[in-house]
């Protein structure tokens, strides 16, 4: 029994004996004629972490207990789901710009379209991707773990994440179709006759919803004990990747804001179910009552909200960690005011949750709500425009190489800026009202949380594909990619604004004869011809994936020449325990680029002090 | 508890010593067992759902402009002919706070390695749930047949029945998955997994009395509900 | 994992005075906050008494019996603070209850 859980090394974890420090200076060797102190790293508190090796391929590749495979899931499973939210928005704008064209499609699944393409993206794309894929690769390898910290429980995660996307893909199949009440679920039109899918189809999303919850709890907490209690020798918390603190903080979030996803949930099946009316008021319909009676609406939206925000910046932090580590690598210069990066990570955190009621000036709550939601609102833009200002700052005379990964950290640069100034404008009270519900709204939150994180998404992926597969993905091809994504989503949302600003509401199956689309049908084709061509925009990646697993040239052990721990793994791509016989111990940040008096333009986190006595460096 | 000590690291009292905690490398909660801390978001999390069920329950009773049921009345039991106010309600509260005080000493004992009193206590404290959750079905059935349903009831307010059944109903699952784990940690103990080391049968991590403390936050921060439920449901 | 120091830790647990008192302390509010019922009391005096005991008896079961008072206060922060959006959500639900009612009353009842 016990050879299972042989550790490489040979040193298992000894109970009952305290574990000895081999000060750092042992491992690095030590510089000469260097005061030996200077290198000194607290010992470590831990053992070993005892890792479960697996046995046959299904342990391997299928319910495995290895982070990076997790992960890999995690975003193969997301993508899927993606794919479909895709072409779902492209039978949603094939109706809008050529309606009649396909006459397939009626009102009903024009709705069904529009809901599942929103909770789709929102939270089985955006939320997995993020956490569920890049936090379980990139943690343990960016602190310096072997693996979370619950292999197991991790493994149950993915899985739980796996079902709930089954169930959710069934209700394409069952009897009435998916739900049809936009992606919000307000009550009480979700679930009274008359929506689409008011039958089998909320009841999935809502069970679909409730095992997401529960899975999402399971490999959050992971992230979160592994980010906290096993990081490697060195590592303090000011010393990790900003993508670290964005994801951490973006699982603090959705551990926090999730449980009233979960409640919500609840609350909604037993209205469907069993007939209660927490949500639903008397209803008078064709001169009948219905039984339900006494219930509070906008009770739901309060709870939905409550998630619903913090939920933005679920999506929205990792996005901003990311992009800002990558455009400190390819910038070859620290991260401009890392500390205020941090701190900015925390505070729009805990400031999400004192927003929710934005998205309700309409609903008809309490009106004096709308002063404090409109405040705090406008506070939370003061830590996102600093990040705005440190992000610029770093690209300002850095040593920018203009290669596919920056040029989508520009992108999302600019997409972000632009989402998030029509934000302040819906983030008031007067303005918002005229503007809600127009295509206005539907152009600021995808520009600000559909095209910038995925912006991130695609940077990311070209930053990182040589280390999960070994191999570095075509240039020329990624800059075609990018160009038309970029060029084609502006096509697509800028003009979106002009059509909020006439008025033009949103989630209508067709404008009719509206005096609204007197000028909005050409805009309409317009933007239909650019959504069709950005979607097909994509295959760019497949296609530059499957050549360069074909023929694309070997990635060296650190294609980017970065910093941080994860391209310091004995093998590439790292294999199960990450760092072969010892963990790296830590000395510094991982944004020393272009120190003055140092060899190379880069000093990984592991450099000691005195390799580098004779550098300009910073204690950090 | 008493988390193994740290070679070379002192905490300081109050905020110095948080900051030290924050500022330091490997472990932000030294010493503290990583299921332990897990477990201890886990409660945080849980608290937002109850926290979150208490509210939709403030928020519905606060907005209904039908009469709500006198909880006193509701929940009165008779008792030798005399209708006694709650009567039921503070057994639960009593079987629940004593199976919290056995749980306590479960941990005590465990963390000193006495196999034996340890086991006996986790034991008390799963019949202590057992009883709870008996007298839980019992209230259910005698409101159920005295015409109380989640959708309805006769006393007034339709959404006292769906709150009630909701809230104590998803409270009850806790404690009924508790009473399954107890029994489960009382089977471990008796057979000396913990002493041992024995690894999980799932996860494969190896067995310590750190798991039964671990238990017994979730243990008690099911009674901390408990607290709420009584003070907000039944005495409100 | 994290099974060194076991033989250290062994005789620095708590005295068991101290949870049998707690123990007893908790029955002895629980028997107030019912009296609280027994006698009737109405309005804003049987609200702050059920808040009262109510704080009291949660503070008591997660200091000693969760071990809180003797924790790190690192983890108490990272515990207690995050409660700020949950009393945050309550203060505004109140406020939000009562404009419902409010308008419900106003509405339906009084013809606007």
């Amino acid at each position: 029994m016990s050879d299972e859980y042989e550790n490489k090394s040979g040193y298992q974890a000894q109970s009952s004996e305290t574990i000895h420090a081999q000060s750092s200076e042992a491992i690095t060797g030590g510089g000469s004629g260097i005061t030996p102190d200077m290198d000194y790293v607290r010992p470590a508190e831990l053992p070993e972490q005892d890792l479960y090796h697996p046995h046959s391929f299904i342990e391997k590749w299928v319910f495995c207990q290895d982070a990076k495979v997790i992960g890999v899931q995690y975003f193969l499973t997301a993508v899927f789901t993606g794919v479909v939210g895709l072409i779902l928005s492209w039978l949603m704008r094939l109706q809008l710009g050529f309606p009649g064209l396909a006459g397939f499609i009626t009102a009903e699944h024009y709705y069904q379209f529009v809901t599942m393409h929103g909770m789709i993206m929102v939270v089985y794309f955006l939320t997995a991707l993020f956490l569920g894929g890049f936090g379980n690769y990139l943690i343990p390898l960016m602190v310096g773990a072997r693996d979370m910290v619950f292999p197991y429980v991790n493994m149950l995660s993915f899985w739980m994440f796996f079902v709930a996307v089954v169930v959710l893909m069934a209700s394409f199949f069952v009897p009435g179709g998916p739900t049809g009440a936009g992606w919000t679920l307000y009550p009480p039109q979700t679930i009274l006759e008359g929506t689409p899918g008011h039958g089998w189809g909320i009841l999935l999303m809502l069970i679909s919803l409730s095992l997401f919850v529960i899975g999402f709890t399971m490999g959050g907490l992971n992230y979160m004990i592994t980010i906290l209690q096993a990081r490697t020798r060195g590592m303090t918390l000011m010393r990790m990747p900003l993508t670290v603190w964005g994801i951490f903080t973006a699982t603090v979030l959705a551990m926090l804001a999730f449980p009233a996803l979960l409640v919500s949930s609840i609350m909604m099946t037993l209205d469907k179910l069993l007939g209660t009316s927490f949500f639903m008021p008397t209803i008078l319909k064709a001169g009948e009552v219905l039984e339900y009676g006494g219930g509070s609406p906008i009770l739901f939206q309060h709870l939905f909200w409550f998630f619903g925000h913090p939920e933005v910046y679920i999506v929205a932090l990792p996005a901003f960690g990311i992009v800002s580590d990558l455009i400190s690598v390819h910038a070859r210069k620290n991260i401009f005011g890392y500390r205020m990066m941090v701190w900015a990570i925390v505070g729009i955190g805990a400031l999400s949750f004192f927003v929710w009621a934005h998205h309700m000036y309409v609903s008809g709550m309490n009106p004096w709500f709308g002063f404090f939601f409109a405040s705090t609102t406008l506070i939370i833009a003061v830590p996102t425009a600093m990040k705005v200002y440190n992000w610029i700052l770093t690209l300002w005379r850095g040593n920018i190489r203009i290669n596919t990964v920056m040029l989508w950290c520009l992108g999302f640069i600019v997409t972000f800026v632009n989402g998030g100034i029509t934000g302040i404008f819906l983030g008031n009270v007067s303005v918002d009202v005229p503007l809600s519900d127009t295509y206005f709204v539907v152009a600021h939150f995808h520009m600000v949380m559909g095209i910038a994180p995925l912006m991130v998404i695609m940077g990311a992926i070209y930053h990182w594909f040589p280390l999960v597969a070994g191999k570095m993905l075509d240039e020329k091809l990624g800059k075609w990619h990018f160009w038309i994504t970029f060029l084609g989503a502006y096509s697509i949302y800028f003009p979106m604004h002009y059509l909020g600003f006439i008025g033009v509401p949103r989630r209508y199956y067709e404008m009719y004869d509206s005096p609204y689309m007197t000028s909005g049908v050409g805009l309409n084709e317009f933007i239909s011809t650019a959504a069709f061509i950005v979607g097909a925009a994509q295959l760019f990646l497949v296609f530059n994936i499957i050549k360069t697993m074909k023929t694309g040239k070997k990635a060296e052990q650190n294609p980017w020449k970065a910093n941080s721990l994860e391209w310091y793994t004995s093998t590439v791509p790292p294999e199960h325990g990450n760092f072969g016989d010892r963990l790296p111990v830590v000395h510094r940040w991982p944004y020393d680029y272009n120190v003055p008096g140092a060899e190379q333009d880069y000093l990984p986190q592991t450099a000691a002090p005195s390799e580098v006595a004779h550098t300009e460096v910073e204690k950090t | 508890m008493s988390d193994p000590k740290i070679e070379g690291f002192e905490l300081e009292k109050g905020f110095k010593g948080m900051a030290q905690d924050t500022g330091s490398d490997q472990t932000m909660f030294k010493g503290v067992h990583w299921g332990k801390a897990m477990m201890w978001i886990f409660l945080l999390s849980d608290t937002f759902v109850f926290s979150c069920f208490l509210i939709a329950y403030m928020k519905g009773r606060a907005s209904t402009p039908e009469e709500w049921p006198n909880p006193s009345e509701v929940f009165a039991l008779d008792a030798f002919g005399v209708p006694v106010p709650l009567l039921l309600i503070a057994l639960m509260t009593f079987v629940l706070i004593t199976s919290s005080g056995t749980m306590a000493l479960a941990v005590k004992y465990g963390y000193e390695r006495n196999r034996k009193m340890c086991g006996y206590l986790i034991l008390a404290t799963a019949l202590g749930g057992l009883t709870f959750v008996g007298m839980q079905a019992y209230e259910w059935s005698k409101l159920i047949h005295e015409g109380v349903r989640p959708w309805e009831n006769p006393f007034g307010a339709a959404q006292f029945g769906s709150f009630f059944f909701m809230i104590t109903g998803f409270h009850g699952t806790h404690v009924s998955i508790g009473v399954i784990f107890l029994f489960i940690y009382c089977y471990k103990v008796f057979a000396g997994h913990y002493d041992e080391g024995k690894r999980g049968w799932f996860t494969k991590m190896k067995g310590d009395y750190v798991e039964v403390e671990i238990l017994g936050l979730y243990w008690h921060f099911v009674d901390l509900v408990w607290v709420f439920i009584f003070a907000f449901f039944y005495l409100w | 994992m994290e099974d060194s120091n076991k033989k250290e830790q062994s005789g620095s647990t708590h005295k068991i005075g101290i949870y049998l008192w707690i123990w007893g302390l908790l029955f002895v509010l629980s028997f107030f906050s019912y009296l609280v019922d027994w006698y009737q009391f109405q309005g804003m005096l049987r609200w702050s008494l059920i808040l009262f005991f109510m704080f009291l008896k949660a503070g008591l079961i997660m200091a000693f019996f969760m071990h809180l008072y003797w924790e790190r206060y690192a983890l108490v922060n990272v515990l207690l603070w995050p409660m700020t959006a949950i009393v945050c959500f309550i203060c505004l639900m109140i406020a939000e209850g009562k404009y419902t009612l409010f308008s419900r009353l106003f509405y339906f009842f009084v013809g606007g």
